[in-house]
């Protein structure tokens, strides 16, 4: 890979590669891609910092997300407005959140935003009911709903609030044996 | 305001934790100024961070949030040692982060940046290779699509196999390094027996007789050879090989137990239906495959439709009556004295399988006859456990247990008859072969050769005679009585593990009478990967009803010991013969011909190395040394256990802190807001 592109300064690929988990060239085809979603909004010259935002709604249209039932809730926990429109800096922040070299605290921290629907820094009740159903695709009954929900918060909460602070949600992945392995949560695999 | 019902913050030990205790704070709790300048608050806020690392923070207005900004100081010093793309902020905030630390540490030591330089450079290095190494991990793709399309119980099959297939391996390169290779190298005589005679038979592969007999399968071959030297000969070394065996297979084995068992055991009752770590864990976010997301959707309810189907079994069963209970229990017993009795006749039917086949007026029939004769105790053994346990599946299904409790129960009756059945075809193998039969330890190798093929051929045919055309019938007339009544089939795990640890089974007791048994298991399991992986993918669909796995594993990890512990009652019943019947001690075949035992062998290697090893070793095998070898186990268990149990007790104990310093933070909340209230009040 030579070094004549000119999307980027080599100031701001460097920066890039030390906020980020990417390597130049992943940086690059990152942005291929972010510009394949609105090729008539997203420009190729990046060196000026345009202050573009692809919405929401390309967003989810991309492969690694298209499944995803909390596919909104995470273009949404990273952009900046909160609406789920991602600049260019957001986009390459939450994929390489996702990615496999991110670590797991990291993830764990990300993961709690997102499941913390009302963004009241909890996940309450009705967050874990909104979780269940996006899950299971509204296939279960409401009582069924409940019930579980009801055995989720018993389990994890240790503090006894009834809702899950940050500290109960990551006791309980920690606790989780590591034979489940988690390098598949909340992680994507980037097929370049 | 603060007039809530009081919050009880007694916390249930872990057991019996049913119900958490409740809170009825409202919002106002939430909100209050003080709350928001907690440290433990202040600590899960990153994004208070970000406020103040950029450069216009709004200084104006609440007093609170300068105050917020100076206290944030504390966690700020925690994440500044991190890698930057370690920080949970967006990378306008990284940035920030990054011009700062710029700013303190502008003399960093060339020595240091070196170091990082080459442990990053190492780190590269180190995943490339797992990576390449983890590339030649064979069949990984074919197990990701098993996984995507039947879940992870049928991938824990094939993983299995693969498995066995590695034991098998080390148990090839062991007897190849131990037992063919000397005895190759330094065989006496000429290679006559290894030629063809004209007595010899394509018939031969499947009996095991003739030109197999007199070949390196069985026993018989391997002789003293001129490798005759005081402590490396031939027995030794075939004994070694068989012993090294054993024992690494028991240390895989028992790992393998252990590593499963903890995860199962240790986590404890409060973890065993992790709810929580199902629905916030159980999405597999790689998936782009619409279908393999309807899969996984599916995989997720029917693991929580799982979960709530045993908590209605558990609250149906506690609200049985008495008269009720006494019904199912006789029921049970009813069923299981059925159970017993089909065990019963099996065992009968293996008996006299094996009388009919060893008898001696075998040999004048036509060859078709003589085969089916030599052949009729695996025939038997094998119908038998094909079909006794799924009618024992069908009884465990009106004994009203949980689904869990049902498929360990079916495992339990399966694993006796599988064992019973080979033990007692042992038994009788060993005590009605003649007596002036040339090479005893041959005829059993033999015996064992035939059930390893057997049970080949039958996984074999079973799926292309039996699981294709039934899945063909079932596409092309679907609404046949024949389709309607055999139903859509499904892959069993149970069953096919079960399969697969019998053979290994029986791979293992007959390795010593026919060393090359683990290469026919090599061939075969191989080909019972692509056999059955033919018939997951073609004739099966997934399995609607899940049942708990962990449990049933612990079961197939305890049939493989048992399989090891009957190898090696199998060896012990035939080196230590009963004294009285010398005939029965001369062999005269193999590496212990001409009255040679294990241990004139081994004491006749003991007596020529140096004496100050001898007296060492007499000191090892003698009782003086076991009594205190004992007594020092039993020390190390001991404090393993109390030290798992003061461990316990510290959990407990912080547990307790946890609650009530959250009770601690609450009460002092409530107060400054009642205090600032008061005063608004007086002002």
């Amino acid at each position: 890979m030579g070094n004549k592109q000119t999307t980027f300064t080599e100031e701001q690929l460097e920066a890039y590669q030390d906020c980020t988990f990417f390597t130049r060239k992943e940086i690059l085809r990152l942005h291929a891609r972010y510009r394949e979603l609105a090729p008539h909004l997203v420009p190729l010259d990046y060196t000026n910092n345009p202050d573009i935002k692809v919405p929401m709604t390309l967003i989810v249209t991309m492969p690694e997300l298209k499944e995803n039932p909390f596919r909104e809730r995470i273009v949404e926990t990273f952009s900046e407005d909160g609406q789920g429109n991602l600049s260019f800096s957001d986009f390459i922040d939450m994929f390489s959140a996702l990615c496999e070299a991110s670590p797991r605290e990291l993830k764990t921290i990300y993961a709690f935003k997102i499941y913390d629907f009302n963004r009241d820094n909890f996940i309450c009740k009705e967050d874990l009911e909104k979780t269940l159903n996006k899950l299971t695709k509204g296939e279960l009954t409401p009582e069924e709903v409940t019930l579980v929900c009801d055995k989720a918060i018993e389990e994890a909460d240790l503090d006894g609030d009834n809702k899950l602070s940050f500290a109960d949600f990551e006791n309980m992945i920690s606790k989780a044996p590591d034979f489940l392995r988690y390098r598949h949560l909340f992680g994507y695999v980037f097929i370049f | 305001m603060e007039a809530h019902e009081s919050v009880d913050f007694k916390r249930l030990m872990s057991e019996e934790s049913t119900v958490s205790t409740l809170s009825s704070d409202s919002c106002e709790y939430y909100q209050t100024e003080i709350f928001d300048l907690l440290p433990s608050i202040q600590a899960s806020r990153p994004e208070q961070n970000r406020h103040d690392f950029s450069e216009e923070t709004n200084q104006g207005g609440r007093e609170a949030r300068e105050k917020s900004g100076q206290l944030s100081r504390g966690p700020r010093d925690k994440t500044s040692m991190q890698p930057l793309r370690n920080l949970p902020m967006c990378i306008q905030g990284k940035k920030g982060a990054k011009e700062r630390r710029k700013l303190e540490i502008n003399d960093i030591n060339f020595w240091e940046s070196w170091r990082k330089t080459q442990s990053t450079n190492r780190k590269r290095v180190r995943e490339q290779i797992k990576e390449a190494l983890s590339g030649l991990v064979p069949w990984r793709q074919t197990l990701r699509t098993i996984e995507g399309k039947f879940g992870v119980g049928v991938k824990s099959y094939f993983v299995f196999l693969r498995y066995l297939i590695y034991l098998n391996l080390l148990h090839c390169v062991l007897i190849g390094g131990f037992i063919v290779g000397p005895s190759i190298f330094y065989r006496t005589d000429e290679y006559e027996p290894l030629m063809f005679k004209d007595s010899d038979s394509a018939l031969d592969f499947f009996l095991g007789t003739g030109y197999v007999n007199r070949s390196l399968v069985f026993y018989g071959f391997y002789t003293q050879g001129s490798l005759d030297l005081k402590c490396l000969n031939i027995p030794l070394l075939y004994l070694a090989g068989i012993f090294s065996i054993i024992f690494l297979s028991l240390i895989l084995v028992v790992r393998r137990t252990t590593v499963g068992y903890k995860h199962t055991w240790m986590l404890g009752k409060r973890y065993s239906m992790n709810v929580s770590y199902k629905i916030f864990c159980g999405w597999d976010f790689t998936i782009q495959d619409p279908t393999a997301a309807a899969l996984k959707h599916g995989f997720i309810r029917n693991d929580l439709k799982l979960f709530l189907e045993e908590q209605s079994f558990s609250l149906r069963a506690a609200q049985r009556t008495l008269g009720e209970k006494v019904r199912l229990y006789l029921l049970r017993i009813v069923l299981n004295l059925i159970t017993l009795s089909l065990l019963g006749g099996a065992f009968y039917l293996i008996y006299f399988a094996t009388q009919t086949s060893l008898k001696k007026e075998n040999s004048g029939h036509h060859w078709l006859v003589s085969l089916l004769l030599q052949y009729f105790p695996p025939i038997t053994i094998t119908f038998v456990n094909l079909v006794l346990p799924h009618i024992f599946r069908k009884i465990s299904s009106f004994e009203d247990y949980s689904f869990t409790m049902q498929v360990n129960a079916t495992l339990l009756r399966s694993i006796f008859l599988k064992l019973a059945s080979l033990g007692i075809y042992l038994f009788f193998v060993f005590t009605t072969t003649e007596q002036d039969a040339k090479c005893k330890e041959n005829q059993f190798g033999r015996e064992m050769y035939k059930l390893s093929i057997f049970n080949f051929l039958a996984t074999f045919f079973s799926v292309f005679f039996f699981n294709y055309p039934r899945k063909l019938v079932q596409e092309t007339y679907p609404r046949s009585s024949l389709a309607r009544i055999s139903g859509k089939q499904r892959f069993l795990i149970p069953f096919n593990v079960l399969d697969l640890v019998y053979s290994q089974t029986v791979s293992w007791v007959g390795v010593y009478y026919c060393p090359l048994l683990p290469v026919i298991g090599i061939v075969s399991l191989v080909v019972t990967f692509y056999v059955k992986k033919f018939n997951v993918m073609r004739c099966c669909v997934p399995e609607q009803r899940m049942f708990r796995g962990s449990s049933s594993s612990v079961l197939f990890h305890f049939m493989l010991l048992l399989g090891l512990f009957m190898c090696a009652a199998t060896l012990g019943f035939n080196h230590y013969p009963l004294q009285s019947t010398e005939g029965r001690n001369a062999s005269s075949c193999g590496p212990f011909r001409n009255e040679q035992t294990m241990f004139t062998v081994t004491g006749g290697c003991v007596k020529s190395l140096p004496s100050p090893a001898q007296t060492t070793i007499r000191y090892l095998t003698s009782e003086a040394f076991a009594l205190p070898l004992i007594l020092a186990e039993i020390i190390l268990l001991t404090s393993y256990v109390s030290r798992r149990r003061a461990n316990q007790r510290a959990i407990e104990r912080l547990k307790d802190m946890l609650v009530m310093s959250s009770s601690d933070k609450r009460f002092l909340v409530k107060q400054h807001a009642t205090m600032l209230r008061q005063r608004n009040k007086h002002h």
